[in-house]
């Protein structure tokens, strides 16, 4: 698995396709597909336009989220537990613009840039401080989430604004939300492997002594990798704010899960280094599945984290079996 | 490495007791009435902190002292709040409990303690009720919906969503539970499979991807009536299906009026309960708190059916509501009325 | 790697006024004394009287527990973030049987086997088949968290209201809770085992090196399956002793506990990410400090949100601190 063919690229060779390194792509789309075909053999109605809306709709936010979470797990910097508190902050700033009136476009680059200025804070700890991140982000989301309930306590987009409208349109029969989610996984996963900055990205988390060896700034890396993964959350924000209605403070922490289980499931290392992108759209749209699968088997929504987790478990056992197999 | 812990233990060892006996002294007693209030602390509702807001200018216009604890959505620190009321010797206290799974530990600390206790909405043996009734007020819901329902539908709704949130416990089972009954009571030929619910967990966004779940499993239904425990888990299931583009013909009737005032109220939000909760203050202090001040404590009546302090359901279609000042301005009048004055007197359209 | 507050430190030549300046346990030491002081002068002397340090003690008692059990994870390099849902699974399942009717002895020894055995499953994804530690219990957290809940059904709580439970639970020895003298007596037994015995120093080698642990003999697989153990039935009597304290187990009980405890056993020392370091005592002390600052807040009726703003600062001076004085480094 560590042999993906996006991953290919990274070691200055062209890619190379061939059945090695396909098993976790394969290994998610069976299970996907066995999910669909059994929810369907069960109820015939689960195959529908409907299923698929409420399917994508939930794949939306989740999804751009993954992005920035899996720019910090393949640069090394294992986790990013603030992504609540970044959500929030840059929904509400979403919203109190779109209650001044601003044009959609502003809006998403005001909620981009309040998510970007949060991650620079937090790369801004980790790279001056020297500081794990994953601590690091804990303590911001503390910080951040007690600071948010300090401020406000419900807010919403207007009603009849283009944010809020935005959240409840259709493009070619699938929602408007999530066509930016499928187009972002598509293009930074295309890019990662292919650019200078995404080839030092997973230099560093692959190795950063070797990466330092070679003349790559950590530093100047780190600060590009989770200011990012923050514009990637205010991106996610603007969708979240748009589709979500009344929101308070703590409504983005049951997200936080999904993201990064979407994250592990996709094959995307928390060591660093190795995992393409393009998989979040099978473990996103997977993890997606399956409270709407439950549902249909008439099963309560309780179960449904049940099920993910042990999902979760067994995949990282095959994971690091695999990793274990690989390095003797 | 144990030498150096057990050094940095002692020094602690040493330091706290030594404070102890210095702290020996309590700090004398004065004899100002001084009321505790733990509010709910559940980031779901900005009536909460509102609670604890009027409670504190209340207790101020009588010149008496105010100590605000916040139970914080969490059973264990609803427990120690009673302990802490206990210690600082509070004459009499309030709370709301989200977390009502720990009201009987609660009561116990208390009544140790001789404190009269005041709970909001969810019942406790041992502690004066004051509140709405629950379940009345559910049915009262339930029944303004299913005339709507008898008019459009001719009592023939696809579906009858309940949006449920089970961290309510029992409210949530008379509220959601009630609004079936009072819609039932309307409409009583609503067949069995027509009944269903999903999780909103009382919150629009979080419930929001399980009520599009739901909607995807029924996907036939258009006539849809949602009940539910709040406005925020009936709204849940509106913008599901705005976005799967079934809202046309749904109609959700909620609880405790927070979507329903102000400029956003969705259109498919046709009514729903006012309990006027920033308000509760103004019975508890008016039929309790007044009189145990006075040294006239009245009895304790602790069952909702039979309350220390009744607290009237407010019924409201959404044009109605439009009449209603939205939460802030409440509290403002609700203040600046004469002592005594509830919420439901000053804002009620049908009252 | 900088490793000099690893294991190697137990043979370190002695210094002690240094020791007792700059050793982890030293400085938060130092900041609980701080803590005390500010309370002292900020809610007077009421702040340390037996009624104030019984509250806040039976408050502590189940993180005392669950941190002091769930040390030894950390300290093998095994970081588990299922304790919190294990603490609610384990309230829910003994609340359960309690109302079953099942007398507390037997309903208590399922709960703690049923724990054990998630425990073991976390060891054999982890220690069995490799799985990065993280990612294997933040799996587990969400199914214990499903699990809970479905036992908790459909009314949110169970009340399992138990006179002798709630009696026992709230038992006073000399001015204050025997739970948490208990707790306190706990917490030094595991110091003592961490510090001074040779099963500890092994933990302590498994977590800072493995494979040099490895080599000089020392099994990591039973080290670090044993330390998931423990971790999973110290979560499950923290579970029971809450169902004791409140009278019922609750969907939101245990929920979000794990942060809370890695939050304040990482300000007293520890690390999730590093085995190797920290010690039950600093632990201890952390999660003291983290609930006088709490109490502080309550008295003076501040905004209880602002506990986590002051957690969230503690937490990146104690990383930053430990970082200082020759810690692990990130760069």
């Amino acid at each position: 698995m560590s042999l993906d063919p996006a991953m290919a690229g990274t070691a200055a060779s062209p890619p190379r396709l061939s059945l090695h390194g396909w098993g976790t792509p394969i290994t998610l789309l069976a299970a996907w597909l066995l999910l669909i075909a059994a929810t369907g053999i069960y109820r015939p109605d689960f195959l529908s336009h409907q299923t698929l809306l409420a399917i994508t709709f939930t794949m939306a936010i989740v999804g751009v989220m993954a992005i920035g979470q899996a720019l910090v797990a393949i640069s090394g910097g294992f986790l990013d537990l603030s992504q609540p508190s970044a959500l929030i902050l840059s929904s509400l700033v979403a919203v109190r613009l779109a209650e001044a009136g601003l044009p959609l476009p502003l809006i998403v680059v005001a909620a981009v840039l309040t998510g970007m200025a949060w991650g620079c804070c937090n790369a801004a700890i980790i790279v001056f401080g020297k500081l794990n991140p994953v601590i690091v982000t804990l303590a911001t989301n503390f910080i951040g989430l007690a600071a948010l309930f300090l401020v406000f306590q419900l807010a919403q987009a207007p009603l009849g604004s283009g944010l809020h409208g935005l959240g409840r349109t259709a493009h070619l029969g699938l929602p408007a939300i999530w066509w930016p989610m499928v187009i972002l996984i598509l293009l930074v996963g295309f890019m990662l492997p292919r650019t200078r900055y995404g080839r030092r990205a997973i230099a560093v988390g692959g190795n950063k002594f070797a990466a330092k060896a070679r003349g790559i700034s950590l530093r100047a890396t780190r600060f590009a990798a989770f200011t990012a993964a923050g514009g990637f959350v205010g991106f996610a924000a603007v969708l979240f704010a748009a589709s979500s209605g009344p929101f308070n403070p703590a409504s983005g922490n049951n997200l936080q899960l999904n993201v990064i289980a979407a994250v592990i499931l996709a094959g995307i290392s928390l060591a660093g280094g190795r995992g393409s992108l393009w998989m979040l759209l099978l473990s996103v749209g997977f993890l997606s599945t399956i409270p709407t699968a439950l549902v249909f088997f008439g099963l309560s929504s309780d179960m449904q984290s049940i099920f993910q987790g042990f999902i979760l478990l067994v995949a990282v056992a095959i994971d690091g079996y695999r990793a274990r197999r690989n390095t003797p | 490495m144990m030498r150096k812990t057990l050094r940095a233990a002692a020094m602690t060892a040493v330091a706290i007791p030594a404070i102890v006996m210095a702290a020996g002294a309590a700090n004398a007693q004065d004899d100002t009435f001084k009321v505790g209030m733990a509010v709910g602390g559940n980031p779901c509702c900005d009536w909460m902190k509102a609670q604890g807001d009027v409670a504190r200018a209340l207790a101020e216009q009588r010149g008496w002292e105010y100590l605000e604890l916040s139970n914080n959505n969490d059973p264990a620190v609803a427990v120690q709040n009673a302990q802490i009321f206990a210690q600082e010797g509070v004459d009499v206290v309030i709370q709301f409990n989200g977390q009502p799974s720990s009201n009987p530990a609660v009561a116990q600390i208390l009544g140790a303690a001789n404190i009269p206790a005041i709970t909001y909405d969810i019942a406790q043996e041992g502690m004066y009720f004051v509140g709405i009734d629950n379940l009345a007020a559910g049915i009262a819901g339930g029944e303004a919906l299913g005339q709507i329902v008898k008019e459009r539908w001719n009592c023939e709704p696809d579906l009858v969503i309940s949006a449920e949130g089970a961290v309510a416990g029992i409210v949530n089972e008379w509220r959601t539970g009630g609004m079936r009954t009072g819609l039932k009571n309307v409409c009583p030929d609503i067949p069995e499979e027509k009944w269903v619910s999903f999780e909103s967990q009382g919150d629009a966004a979080v419930g929001l991807p399980a009520a599009r779940d739901l909607l995807a499993s029924h996907p036939d239904a258009e006539k849809m009536a949602v009940v539910g425990l709040n406005d925020g888990g009936v709204l849940a299931a509106i913008q599901a299906a705005e976005q799967l583009g079934r809202a046309e013909e749904m109609i959700g009737w909620g609880q405790d009026g927070a979507f329903i005032t102000g400029d956003n109220v969705n259109p498919h939000l046709v009514g729903s309960v006012f309990y006027f909760l920033e308000g509760y203050a103004v019975y508890a202090f008016r039929d309790i708190i007044d009189p145990i001040a006075a040294g006239n404590p009245p009895p304790v009546k602790w069952e909702a059916g039979d309350p220390a302090s009744r607290v009237e359901p407010c019924p409201v279609t959404a044009e109605q509501a439009a009449e209603v000042p939205d939460m802030d301005e409440r509290v403002e009048q609700l203040l600046a009325a004469p002592e005594g004055t509830t919420a439901f007197e000053l804002f009620c359209p049908t009252a | 790697m900088t490793d000099a507050a690893g294991p190697a430190a137990g043979t370190a030549p002695h210094r002690p006024i240094r020791d007792l300046l700059t050793g982890s346990v030293a400085s938060i030491a130092l900041a609980l004394i701080i803590v005390v002081g500010i309370g002292l002068l900020w809610v007077g002397p009421r702040f340390l009287s037996f009624s104030n340090i019984s509250i806040m003690g039976s408050f502590l008692v189940v993180p005392l527990i669950v941190g002091a059990f769930a040390g030894f994870a950390l300290l093998a390099g095994v970081v588990d973030l299922s304790i919190g849902s294990m603490v609610g699974f384990s309230s829910a399942l003994f609340a359960l049987l309690l109302t079953l009717g099942w007398d507390p002895w037997s309903a208590g020894a399922v709960t703690l086997a049923a724990c054990l055995g998630f425990g073991a499953i976390n060891a054999i994804a982890i220690v069995g088949f490799g799985a990065d530690p993280i990612a294997a219990t933040l799996g587990m957290l969400t199914a214990l968290r499903g699990m809970a809940w479905v036992l908790v059904g459909a009314q949110g709580s169970l009340f399992a209201f138990h006179p002798g439970l709630f009696a026992a639970a709230n038992q006073m020895v000399f001015g204050l809770p025997l739970l948490f003298l208990i707790a306190i007596g706990l917490t030094l037994v595991a110091a003592l085992i961490v510090s001074k015995t040779r099963i500890g120093r092994h933990v302590q080698a498994v977590g800072g090196d493995s494979k040099a642990a490895a080599r000089a003999g020392i099994s990591v697989v039973r080290v670090r399956t044993a330390a998931l153990l423990l971790s999973a039935l110290g979560a499950g009597i923290g579970g029971i002793i809450f169902v004791g304290q409140l009278g019922s187990a609750a969907r939101a009980t245990g929920f979000g506990l794990e942060f809370q405890v890695y939050a304040a056993l990482m300000i007293g020392g520890y690390s999730i990410l590093r085995g190797g370091v920290g010690n039950p005592l600093g632990g201890a002390l952390g999660l003291m400090a983290v609930a006088g600052i709490s109490n502080m807040l309550s008295l003076g009726a501040i905004s209880p949100y602002y506990v986590n703003i002051i957690v969230g600062l503690l937490l990146l001076a104690a990383v930053l601190l430990d970082r200082l004085r020759g810690g692990d480094s990130y760069e």
